[in-house]
C-alpha cells in the first residue's frame, strides 16, 4: 500500500520559488494499476519521483507499506529503489553499447546479487518480454519497441513491488505502444505488482483501476478510489 | 554493488571509448617508458660497474698515499698575503720505508708493495731494432688475460717478463706462442736480459689497460733502487699498494690506515664514485619521465570529466536504479585505475622491447663484450612502477568521480 499524505514540493527559493506539488493526498492499494494524468509541467513527474524515492519533498509523508520513505537515510532509500522499485522511462534509457543481457543485469548487480543467480533471472525477464533470442544482441541494434521491452525486462528482473512507468508509450507508434501497455498490465495482473503510469494519454489512463488527474501541482480529480 | 562487477563495468565503459582510452593511456605510457628505461639503465650501469671493478681491482687491495699536505693549523680557504708567512710550497711528499713498516704492522695487512716507477730506454731482441717500451710491475693478484705461456702461482721469477700482444710484431714474433721462452733485452743503466714467460692481451672488461712489459716485484725494486740511488727519491714512493688478507674486512683495515694519517683509496671508493655518477644520470632522466606523468595526470582528469558528461544519462539511470553514490564514484575511479594500468603496461612493455633490441646494439657499439646488458629490467621495480601509476591515475580520477557521484538522477534523466 502506498499512502501519500500532505506532500508539498517547492523548487527554487524566495522570489523564484515554484510550487511543483501542493498538499497531495491519496492512497493506492497493493496490486492496483494507477494512472497519474496531467499535461507537461503539471507536476505529475515530480509526484512520481517523490513516490519512488528519487525526489524528496520537504513536506508530508509517503508511506510504503507503512514506512515513511522520506525519513529514510540516503543509503536506505537507494536500497529501497534497488529492491522494491522498477522504472520504465519514455526514452527507454537502455545502454546502446551493452548487450541485452548486461542491460537487464544492471539492477541485479546494483542489488548485489551474485553472477550465478543473475543468469536465470535475466533469462526469465527477457523471456517475459519475448526477447530471449536477443540476449546477446547490443541494445543499439533493437527497434524502438524492442528497446522498451528490454527496459521492461530490466524493470521487472528484480521482481519489484511497485513498477513506475513514465510515459512508456511516448516514443512509440500506437501499435507498438499498445503491445507495451499490454505487457505492463499483464505483469500487473499476474504478479499483483502495483503499477503506476505517468501519462497524458486519456485512453491509456482509462485502462487503469485508479486515475489521478494533476494540474499545477494540485490533484483536481480522482477516479476509481474506493 | 560487488567490487568485481564495478571493475567489470569500468572495463566495459573504457572498451566503448577505445581510442580515447588508448590515447590517454599513451600519455602515461610515455612517462612509464622513460622511467623504466632510465631505471633499467641505472641498474645496468651499476651492475656493469660492479663487474668492471671486480674485474679490474682487487677489493682486498688498497692504494695508500701520503696525506695531502697542510701546514700546522693552516686549514684555510683564502690565499695568504705575500710575505705574511712562509711560502706555501707545492709539497711533494713521499712514503718511506718507515711508513711501509708502520702500515705493515697493522693487523690484517698481508703485504705492502711500493709502486716503483721505472723506465727503460729501449727494448730489443737479437736481430730487431730498438723500441721504446713501457715498464710495469706485475702485482700479486693483477687481472691479466694471458694468451700464451703461463705464470705459475701468479708469481714471476726475477728473470722473467710478461709481454703484451701488441709488442709481438716489433720483437719479431708472428704468434704469441713463438715468444714463450725467448729472451729480450731491456736497456736501463745497462742491458738486462729476460725470458718471456707469458703474453697477455687487454682483458675484456678492463677499465684501464696499458700494454707494457711486466717485471717481477723484486726485479722492479732492484731496478728502481739502482736508478734512484744517490737521488732524493731513493727509498721514497708516491704510493704503496696494500694487500689485505682475504679473511679480513678491507674496510676496517682502510679505516685503520687512515687513522695513522695516510690517504687510502680502495676499489670500493672508486665504485662508490661511479655509482654516484650513475645515480645522478638515472634520476635526471627519470625526472623527465615524472614530468611526462605529471602532464598525463591532466589528460586523465580531462578524459574522465568528458566521460562523466557523456554518460550523464547512464549515471542518472544507475543512480535511479538504486546504485549508491559511493559505487558510482568507485566505478569512475576504477576506470581511471584501468587507464593507469594500461599506460603503465604499455610504457614498461615498450621499454622492455626497446631494451631487448638495444642491449646487443649498445654492447656492440661500446665494445662491452658479449652478454653485457646495459639495460637491466627488474620485475619488482617494474611492478612497483605500474602500481604507483595506478595509484596516481586513481588520484587524478578523484574529481571526475566525485562529480559523477554527486549527479542528481532526476536532472540527469531529464531529456527534454
Amino acid at each position: 500500500m502506498i499512502e501519500v499524505k500532505n506532500v508539498s514540493k517547492t523548487y527554487g527559493k524566495k522570489h523564484n520559488a515554484f510550487v511543483a506539488l501542493k498538499n497531495i493526498n491519496f492512497t493506492i492499494p497493493d496490486g492496483a494499476s494507477v494512472a497519474i494524468v496531467g499535461k507537461s509541467g503539471s507536476g505529475k513527474s515530480t509526484l512520481m519521483h517523490a513516490m519512488s524515492g528519487l525526489d524528496r519533498p520537504e513536506q508530508g509523508e509517503i508511506l510504503v507499506d507503512g514506512k515513511d520513505i522520506l525519513k529514510l537515510k540516503q543509503k536506505a532509500v537507494d536500497k529501497f529503489r534497488a529492491n522494491s522499485i522498477g522504472f520504465i522511462f519514455q526514452s527507454f534509457f537502455v545502454q546502446p553499447n551493452e548487450s541485452c543481457y548486461d542491460n537487464v543485469g544492471l539492477p541485479l548487480e546494483i542489488a548485489n546479487i551474485s553472477a550465478t543467480k543473475r543468469r536465470t533471472r535475466i533469462e526469465t525477464a527477457l523471456a517475459a518480454v519475448e526477447l530471449s533470442d536477443k540476449i546477446k544482441s547490443k541494445a543499439k541494434n533493437l527497434s524502438g519497441g524492442q528497446k522498451q521491452r528490454l527496459a521492461i525486462a530490466r524493470a521487472i528482473v528484480n521482481e519489484p513491488r511497485i513498477l513506475f512507468a513514465d510515459e512508456p508509450t511516448g516514443n512509440l507508434d500506437s501499435e507498438t505502444g499498445d503491445l507495451i501497455i499490454k505487457l505492463l498490465f499483464n505483469y500487473n495482473k499476474q504478479k499483483s505488482t502495483t503499477l503506476v503510469i505517468v501519462t497524458h494519454d486519456d485512453d491509456l489512463a482509462a485502462q487503469c483501476d485508479i486515475r489521478i488527474y494533476v494540474k499545477d501541482g494540485h490533484i483536481i480529480k480522482m477516479e476509481g478510489v474506493k | 554493488m560487488k567490487t568485481y562487477d564495478v571493475i567489470r563495468r569500468a572495463g566495459r565503459s573504457l572498451k566503448q571509448a577505445k581510442i580515447r582510452t588508448l590515447l590517454t593511456s599513451l600519455a602515461i605510457g610515455v612517462g612509464a617508458f622513460t622511467i623504466t628505461l632510465s631505471l633499467a639503465a641505472g641498474e645496468g650501469g651499476r651492475q656493469y660497474t660492479e663487474k668492471l671493478v671486480a674485474a679490474n681491482a682487487d677489493t682486498q687491495s688498497l692504494i695508500v698515499t701520503p696525506k695531502a699536505q697542510q701546514g700546522p693549523g693552516q686549514a684555510q680557504d683564502a690565499p695568504r698575503e705575500y710575505g705574511a708567512g712562509p711560502e706555501q710550497a707545492a709539497d711533494l711528499s713521499y712514503l718511506s720505508q718507515t711508513d711501509i713498516d708502520k702500515i705493515q704492522a697493522i693487523s690484517g695487512v698481508e703485504k705492502v708493495t711500493p709502486t716503483y716507477s721505472i723506465s727503460a730506454q729501449y727494448v730489443t731482441r737479437e736481430g730487431q731494432k730498438k723500441y721504446q717500451a713501457a715498464i710495469d710491475t706485475k702485482a700479486d693478484r693483477a687481472n691479466l688475460d694471458i694468451v700464451a705461456g703461463s705464470v705459475p702461482h701468479d708469481t714471476l721469477l726475477d728473470n722473467q717478463v710478461i709481454i703484451p700482444e701488441d709488442y709481438l710484431g716489433i720483437l719479431g714474433f708472428k704468434q704469441p706462442g713463438d715468444a714463450i721462452g725467448k729472451t729480450i733485452t731491456l736497456h736501463f743503466m745497462q742491458d738486462e736480459t729476460y725470458t718471456i714467460a707469458a703474453v697477455d692481451k687487454k682483458p675484456e672488461n678492463a677499465l684501464i689497460y696499458r700494454p707494457s712489459i711486466r717485471l717481477s716485484i723484486n726485479e722492479s725494486k732492484r731496478l728502481y733502487d739502482l736508478s734512484s740511488k744517490g737521488t732524493p727519491e731513493y727509498g721514497q714512493f708516491f704510493m704503496v699498494n696494500v694487500t689485505v688478507a682475504t679473511s679480513v674486512d678491507a674496510q676496517a683495515v682502510q679505516d685503520q690506515i687512515k687513522g695513522k694519517g695516510y690517504d687510502v683509496l680502495s676499489a670500493r671508493d672508486i665504485q662508490a664514485t661511479l655509482f654516484q655518477f650513475i645515480d645522478i644520470v638515472q634520476w635526471g632522466t627519470a625526472g623527465f619521465g615524472a614530468l611526462a606523468i605529471l602532464a598525463s595526470i591532466f589528460g586523465i582528469i580531462n578524459t574522465q570529466y568528458i566521460s562523466v558528461l557523456e554518460r550523464t544519462q547512464q549515471i542518472g539511470l544507475m543512480k535511479a536504479l538504486g546504485m549508491r553514490s559511493r559505487d558510482v564514484a568507485a566505478l569512475f575511479r576504477y576506470e581511471a585505475a584501468w587507464i593507469g594500468f594500461l599506460g603503465g603496461a604499455i610504457g614498461t612493455g615498450l621499454a622492455f622491447t626497446a631494451g631487448m633490441i638495444l642491449n646487443p646494439i649498445i654492447a656492440e657499439a661500446l665494445g662491452l663484450g658479449n652478454g653485457t646488458n646495459l639495460l637491466v629490467f627488474q620485475p619488482l621495480v617494474v611492478t612497483g612502477l605500474i602500481a604507483s601509476l595506478i595509484l596516481i591515475a586513481i588520484i587524478a580520477g578523484y574529481f571526475p568521480a566525485r562529480k559523477a557521484a554527486k549527479l542528481d538522477p532526476i536532472e540527469a534523466l531529464r531529456t527534454e
